[in-house]
């Protein structure tokens, strides 16, 4: 899982991150790094045992005008592997274009 | 009276009432709609105890995500207490909780998270040819739409 999670973090920034002088040219926001943890629920106020492992991610965009923003969410390890998923399909596009 | 409250066969509707609105988040089960519905020859403040020792009782047994045999051990030591529940009632809550307990924890988990979650996520590849500032000839680029919201609500980024 962890490797998991190391592989996507090196293949966004490698086909994804672009240096910060091409932030004036884009129409979308723009992705400046992601961060990534893996925590366990380990307990609650109603479930004295969750044992329920998640992935958090932080994403550092930057918008059209340079302003930078700090989006995070959490994901299941379905979720998560998923999220996965769709970032190897994007990278072997990338590939062939 | 107390009679209509030990009928077993009401309790497992009850049951699953409870699980809807304190494990589901199913908001429009109120305690007038499942005395109605299954107990509507118990007068409310009668009822309305009845209710409250039956979600306490689902709510520990959640709490502890009992296996069970602390399931049989809890519920025999409730038989046995003043003012706990019968034999009847006590099968009809270890049949409720062996064929709910799994989306019971699933509930419990979705509710322990309170961060954003990931809703859907969208993507797609271009491939840039010029721009204002920059010649950029055939430059790929991946455009990914994620939508993050709490449960209730969604915001796109």
């Amino acid at each position: 899982m962890a490797a998991d999670c190391q592989s996507l973090l090196e293949l966004t920034m490698e086909g994804l991150c672009q240096p910060p002088q091409e932030v004036g040219s884009e129409v979308t926001n723009q992705l400046l790094d992601l961060q990534w943890k893996m925590g366990m629920a380990v307990s609650s106020d109603s479930c004295k045992s969750l044992k329920s492992p998640y992935v958090a991610v932080t994403l550092k965009v930057a918008d059209q005008s340079g302003q930078i923003t700090n989006k995070s969410f959490e994901m299941t390890i379905p979720q998560f592997q998923y999220f996965f998923k769709q970032f190897k399909e994007m990278a072997a596009v990338i590939e062939t274009v | 009276m107390a009679g209509e409250l030990e009928g077993s066969k009401p309790l497992s509707g009850l049951l699953s009432g409870l699980a809807q609105s304190t494990f589901h988040g199913h908001t429009g089960i109120t305690e007038e709609l499942l005395r109605s519905q299954l107990y509507s020859e118990v007068p409310p403040e009668e009822f309305r105890p009845f209710l409250e020792k039956m979600r306490g009782l689902l709510k520990s047994i959640a709490y502890a995500d009992m296996d069970f045999n602390q399931l049989e051990a809890f519920l025999t030591a409730q038989t046995k207490k003043q003012g706990g529940i019968t034999a009847d009632q006590a099968a009809v809550i270890s049949k409720f909780w062996k064929s709910h307990k799994t989306k019971i924890k699933e509930s419990l988990i979705n509710q322990s998270r309170w961060e954003n979650s990931l809703k859907t996520m969208n993507w797609r590849v271009d491939l840039k040819s010029q721009s204002k500032h920059l010649d950029q000839i055939n430059v790929p680029v991946a455009i990914v739409e994620l939508e993050l919201g709490k449960s209730g609500q969604t915001q796109k980024k």
